[in-house]
């Protein structure tokens, strides 16, 4: 009786020795990692919600009560959360780790020149790197280094379950290779320069967005330009976040052959996209089905 | 394990610029210009109102300078030139104060310098990001046109409520504003007294897309100089905010400030006296209120309406109501704003009552980085 005591207790202490790590991350993509990665030993939260522009985020105070207890902070970086300095600092905690995941990501579109001319443009290149699923393998290799900084014995752990995801989306980026490789070199119009990673890692040329400028909303004279853009450069889809409103795109494709395609650019942005495999498998696919 | 960061953050924010090696870091530089055109009809012409000629002017530039001192603490400058003093080119300094925001025990902020204090919601706010172009009456009225605003030091800690954000901001301040709100001058050679404030705030999520700020304020000091009067100022704010979508919002935000006043003379320093003509001295009970609702219906277009009421710090008798409807138009993002707003004020004394209508037009822009707005 003793004995079983005895075991009973010392399973109860290794059980609360192994303490969670707590993440916060802006996007619910980073979020979705790092569960892959962390498992049960990570208790994971987010800040910008999948339908959400991630530009644009009110500082809240209950954003700050996530931060307050935190570990880890894992951040896009590249300035995409401009929001993001002035909760860190209004979590008061002084023990976060503020990691930007951008670090080690080859950046596209690095302005040669900086002012407000250009549009909403951001000094250290466009930040939307997460949606080449390539890029997903240094996002990881940096969860797995910050949470291992912070439980430094799960480290083994976390390496193992890392190599697990990305085998699986190694797997994956394959088989969607695959499916867009009839489509290499075809047009297509964006909404926001959010799909420049994306288009680069598939081979599509992006012909023009339907933003003058980033962040500039779609001028009559521009969509006369993108409608006659798009007739001749028989272009099939205009891509738009699910956060943009797509009278611009509705007005072009009614001019045209074009179809309008509301893609996730993060997960919760649409109903399929549950988690970030699930996501791309849903942008590809429609993207995929328009482009036939 | 604390003692290092703190004294590692008071020396860097005692130690003087020259101290530090120079570095390239330059601080982020704003500069808020607004404009206005004005018409009324308050010119009465006899037997008839008409509006005036519309007023072009220059309502006031904001030059916003802001870094981070060291890993510890920031510091913020705004510089003013309101617009009487454009031609004069009078820069004046509304804020200018250093916060260390991490390092200290119980994670307290600690705040030095000139500051809007944090007193209701709308005192903290610069007006370019009103939803509207004119001062709500109890603000104008109680704090003065450029609100409270004074030279203090301020600490403000989290409370231990769960997963609810809730602050408690405690300031000590020189006292300089309540002559500045009340329109007294302080001649009396007495030694300033201090005045207090402090502000006791929760923020709720109330759903996916809701979320309520609601605080209460309390300011006092002594607003008579000659003969000691102290007042105390209580006020309850709140802020409701709808937000469906990145571009769709509903604002609904309202504060109610009391004023308990012990006077022995009037504004205009007419000494109150008892029915046997000896001095004697009041006590006034007086408020004022504001409500306004804001909705962003698309992602350029807002529009909203304002009612308030107020009463004066000295009399019950002398009162104000304003309702006003305003327009926003920001055409690209927070760099350009128009907005639009009519106003019908009435003011109602004793021998004196008087109603205008006004129609306003102000026009902002924003150079140079723009940091997300609070809640």
């Amino acid at each position: 009786m003793k004995c079983q005591m005895m075991v009973l207790l010392v399973a109860l202490f290794l059980h609360n020795a192994q303490a969670t790590v707590k993440v916060v991350t802006t996007l619910p993509d980073l979020a979705d990692i790092t569960q892959q990665i962390g498992g049960d030993r990570v208790n994971v939260d987010f800040i910008v919600r999948g339908n959400q522009n991630p530009h644009f985020v009110d500082v809240k105070p209950s954003y700050m009560m996530k931060l307050k207890s935190a570990d880890v902070f894992l951040m896009i970086g590249m300035e995409l959360e401009l929001w993001a300095p002035q909760i860190i600092d209004g979590s008061r905690n002084t023990s976060l780790d503020v990691v930007d995941l951008s670090k080690n990501i080859t950046k596209l579109e690095v302005p040669e020149r900086l002012d407000a001319s250009q549009g909403d443009v951001h000094r250290f290149g466009n930040p939307h790197y997460w949606l080449d699923p390539r890029n997903v393998r240094t996002i990881v290799q940096e969860i797995v280094a910050s949470l291992a900084k912070v439980s430094p014995n799960d480290e083994q752990f976390y390496k193992t379950n890392a190599d697990a995801y990305l085998k699986r989306l190694d797997t994956k980026i394959a088989e969607w290779e695959l499916m867009m490789k009839p489509f290499r070199g075809s047009k297509i119009v964006t909404f926001h320069k959010s799909w420049s990673y994306f288009a680069g890692w598939l081979g599509f040329v992006i012909a023009d967005q339907v933003e003058p400028k980033p962040g500039i909303p779609p001028s009559p004279s521009h969509t006369t330009e993108l409608i006659q853009l798009v007739r001749t450069g028989n272009i099939k889809a205009i891509i738009v976040e699910p956060f943009y409103d797509t009278s611009a795109p509705e007005q072009i494709a009614r001019s045209t052959s074009a179809k309008v395609l509301q893609l996730p650019t993060s997960v919760g942005g649409a109903d399929a996209a549950k988690d970030y495999i699930s996501m791309m498998d849903y942008n590809i696919e429609t993207l995929a089905a328009v482009m036939k | 394990m604390l003692r290092y960061p703190i004294i590692v953050t008071m020396v860097f924010l005692v130690l003087p610029g020259s101290s530090f090696a120079q570095t390239t870091i330059n601080p982020d530089i704003s500069v808020i210009p607004r404009f206005f055109v004005e018409t009324n009809d308050g010119a009465k012409l006899p037997g008839k109102r008409e509006f005036s000629q519309p007023d072009f002017s220059f309502q006031e530039l904001e030059i916003a300078i802001s870094s981070y001192l060291n890993p510890f603490a920031k510091a913020d400058v705004v510089l003013t030139l309101p617009g009487p003093d454009i031609e004069a080119g009078k820069l004046g300094l509304e804020e200018l104060y250093a916060t260390v925001v991490r390092g200290l025990p119980l994670d307290i902020n600690l705040r030095l310098g000139k500051y809007r204090v944090d007193f209701g919601k709308l005192n903290m706010q610069h007006p370019h990001a009103w939803s509207f172009i004119t001062q709500p009456l109890s603000q104008e009225r109680f704090l003065g046109e450029e609100g409270l605003n004074d030279l203090g030091l301020s600490a403000s800690v989290l409370l231990p409520s769960g997963d609810v954000y809730s602050k408690l901001t405690v300031d000590v301040l020189r006292g300089a504003a309540i002559g500045e709100a009340t329109g007294i001058e302080d001649t009396s050679g007495n030694k300033p007294t201090y005045a207090t404030s402090a502000r006791l705030m929760a923020f709720f999520t109330l759903g996916e897309y809701s979320d309520l700020e609601t605080g209460i304020s309390m300011y006092t000091g002594i607003h008579d100089p000659y003969n000691r009067g102290r007042f105390w100022y209580w006020n309850y704010d709140f802020k409701f905010k709808y937000k469906p979508s990145t571009y769709t919002s509903l604002v609904l935000q309202g504060e109610v400030l009391y004023n308990i006043r012990k006077a022995s003379q009037d504004r205009e320093l007419n000494q109150f006296l008892d029915a046997n003509g000896n001095p004697v001295q009041r006590t006034i009970n007086t408020a004022g209120l504001y409500l306004f609702a804001d909705y962003q219906f698309y992602k350029i277009f807002s529009i909203g309406g304002r009612f308030d009421w107020s009463q004066s710090p000295y009399s019950k008798d002398d009162k104000a109501t304003t309702m006003a409807v305003f327009f926003g138009y920001y055409p690209v993002e927070e760099t350009l704003g128009l907005r639009l707003q009519y106003q019908n004020r009435k003011d109602d004394m004793p021998g004196f009552s008087q109603a205008v209508n006004s129609i306003g037009l102000q026009v902002l822009f924003s150079l140079g980085p723009h940091k997300a707005h609070p809640f």
